[in-house]
């Protein structure tokens, strides 16, 4: 193994470093992910397209800038950092397909969506687009259209979603850093299940701007990596308001880099009540190691939270179905199999009960932004369980049995729902053999928080991001 | 709900929205209204205050600079 090839496997602030030092090109770094990528993605199935000569372009200029000693070019944080975006992002030149068979026949993409093209001021390098579930309408990614991604530590099993090849093309150590999308637990799903960071940062926070939506009132978007200073690092170099995205919030950018690890003085609880009861034991081990580690003496419980979740389930029906009622008439056949059911109730839903579920959402977010007058982070399980097997039908959480796919949300929907930022950090040990997320979770704008705390437990080996072992 | 009264609803609202759902899709879309329905129970026997306002509020769009 070269050291383009050793380096891929690290983290991309070590890329990054290794490039600025002149130790590796950012061409041979690129070359590198395209062909792991190329030597592995039959095994799990994370990239729908891959844009080789862009790649290969945006390096080989990168290495001209840095042999001349642009001193600007050798600052920057991402340098030669490859990345991957799900493929809902905007990605000039190609057709966004947002996971769906429909899609393919639109015109392509005349920008880059916002996030790739900060990415990309950053230093770092598009390799491709994405697996995803049909307009990020699912937890598992068991695409009918292009395939299921398959969970790199044990193949057999979910990558979770929506985002799951974001979440796979880090786990498989074809790339350190990439974009998903978060409705209702789409990022921390697949970062709990294939054991990789995941942060959610607040909604309104990274602007959408060119991205295909799912559910305006509630799609956040943000990055993987397998550290948490990976994290930050891309976080904060996507920071700012762009008038673009009717929900992005004009804040000042407020970087995260420099607080990773300093945990001085934060108060940290323990969630109980809807986030204890629908965990299975393997998750609530994953937050007793957290929490342990921590020290959380602190147990909170927020009311309403399975109203709340409804009221997120409501809202996602209901304005999902209408952004695609032209095609549920005229073509519903071409839609996913294990979606479309959903999507043509969606249009069905009474109006007073989307209403009253906003209302709902208001209530809660009042009465959970009054807990954090008491704590500053508070820890949840990211799923119920590890990834079940591809196909799973039914599992039975709390003395229920619910349906699997939808019940891989249950616990990430009603933190989503009222836009909290959130950094999903994966526990071994928990599990036999696979990881599991849990989610840190803070008061809105305080993403320093989060991932502090993730930071904290990463340098204190609680929590980590094996690239798995592939054949 | 009970069963009926979904399936009556989902007819007749698909009709007044010009929604055709084909025979193979309807007791799928049956089983999706049902859930919808279980968590519509649980949203509206929330009790609320008048100022519980919705969660999703207008932001007015500014003028583009003149030109």
């Amino acid at each position: 193994m070269n050291s383009a090839e050793q380096g891929l496997l690290g983290p991309a602030h070590g890329i990054a470093a290794a490039v600025r030092s002149r130790e590796v090109s950012a061409l041979a770094v690129t070359q590198a992910a395209l062909q792991r990528v190329q030597a592995t993605d039959s095994q799990v199935n994370a990239f729908t397209q891959v844009t080789s000569q862009r790649a290969v372009a945006q390096a080989t200029a990168l290495d001209q800038r840095i042999a001349a000693g642009d001193s600007a070019t050798l600052a920057l944080p991402l340098l030669g950092v490859p990345f991957a975006v799900k493929n809902l992002f905007d990605i000039q030149g190609l057709t966004t397909l947002a996971g769906s068979k429909i899609e393919r026949g639109r015109p392509a993409a005349t920008h880059d969506a916002v996030l790739v093209q900060r990415l990309q001021a950053a230093g770092a390098v598009l390799v491709g687009a994405l697996n995803m579930d049909e307009y990020a309408y699912g937890f598992t990614t068991e695409n009918t259209h292009y395939g299921p991604s398959r969970n790199p530590h044990d193949p057999t099993r979910i990558a979770g979603g929506s985002s799951g090849g974001s979440a796979v093309a880090v786990a498989a150590g074809q790339v350190p850093l990439t974009l998903g999308s978060d409705t209702n637990g789409s990022i921390r799903v697949p970062a709990s299940l294939c054991g990789v960071f995941g942060l959610k940062p607040t909604f309104g926070r990274l602007p959408r701007t060119g991205s295909y939506p799912f559910v305006a009132n509630l799609d956040h978007v943000g990055p993987f990596a397998r550290s948490v200073r990976d994290l930050a690092l891309s976080y904060d170099a996507m920071q700012g308001f762009d008038a673009g995205c009717a929900a992005s919030v004009p804040r000042p950018i407020e970087p995260t880099l420099h607080t990773l690890g300093d945990i001085s003085g934060l108060r940290i609880g323990v969630l109980g009540g809807w986030f204890f009861d629908m965990a299975l034991p393997e998750a609530r081990a994953a937050v007793d190691t957290v929490a342990r580690a921590l020290g959380a003496h602190i147990s909170v419980v927020w009311p309403g939270v399975a109203a709340a979740r409804a009221a997120a389930f409501l809202i996602t029906n209901a304005e999902s179905s209408a952004l695609h009622l032209p095609d549920l008439k005229t073509r519903a056949a071409d839609f996913e199999p294990l979606s479309r059911d959903r999507f043509l109730a969606g249009a069905l839903l009474p109006a007073v009960w989307v209403a009253q579920a906003q209302r709902v959402r208001r209530q809660f977010a009042r009465q959970v932004a009054a807990s954090f007058a008491d704590v500053d982070v508070l820890i949840a399980p990211a799923t119920p369980c590890a990834a079940p097997t591809i196909g799973t039908e039914w599992m039975e959480i709390n003395g229920q049995r619910l349906p699997s796919r939808a019940s891989m949300g249950l616990l990430t929907q009603p933190v989503s729902c009222i836009g909290l930022p959130v950094c999903s950090v994966p526990v071994w040990g928990a599990h036999p053999t696979l990881p599991l997320g849990v989610q840190l979770i803070a008061a809105p704008w305080r993403e320093d928080r989060v991932l502090a705390v993730a930071a904290a437990l990463e340098n204190a080996g609680v929590v980590r991001a094996p690239v798995a072992a592939l054949q | 709900m009970d069963s009926q009264t979904i399936e009556q609803h989902v007819d007749t609202t698909a009709a007044l929205i010009g929604l055709a759902i084909a025979p193979e899709y309807r007791d799928g879309v049956l089983r999706f209204f049902g859930i919808a329905a279980g968590m519509a129970a649980l949203v509206m026997a929330q009790a609320l205050e008048t100022s519980d306002e919705p969660a999703a509020l207008f932001v007015p769009v500014s003028a583009p600079a003149s030109r």
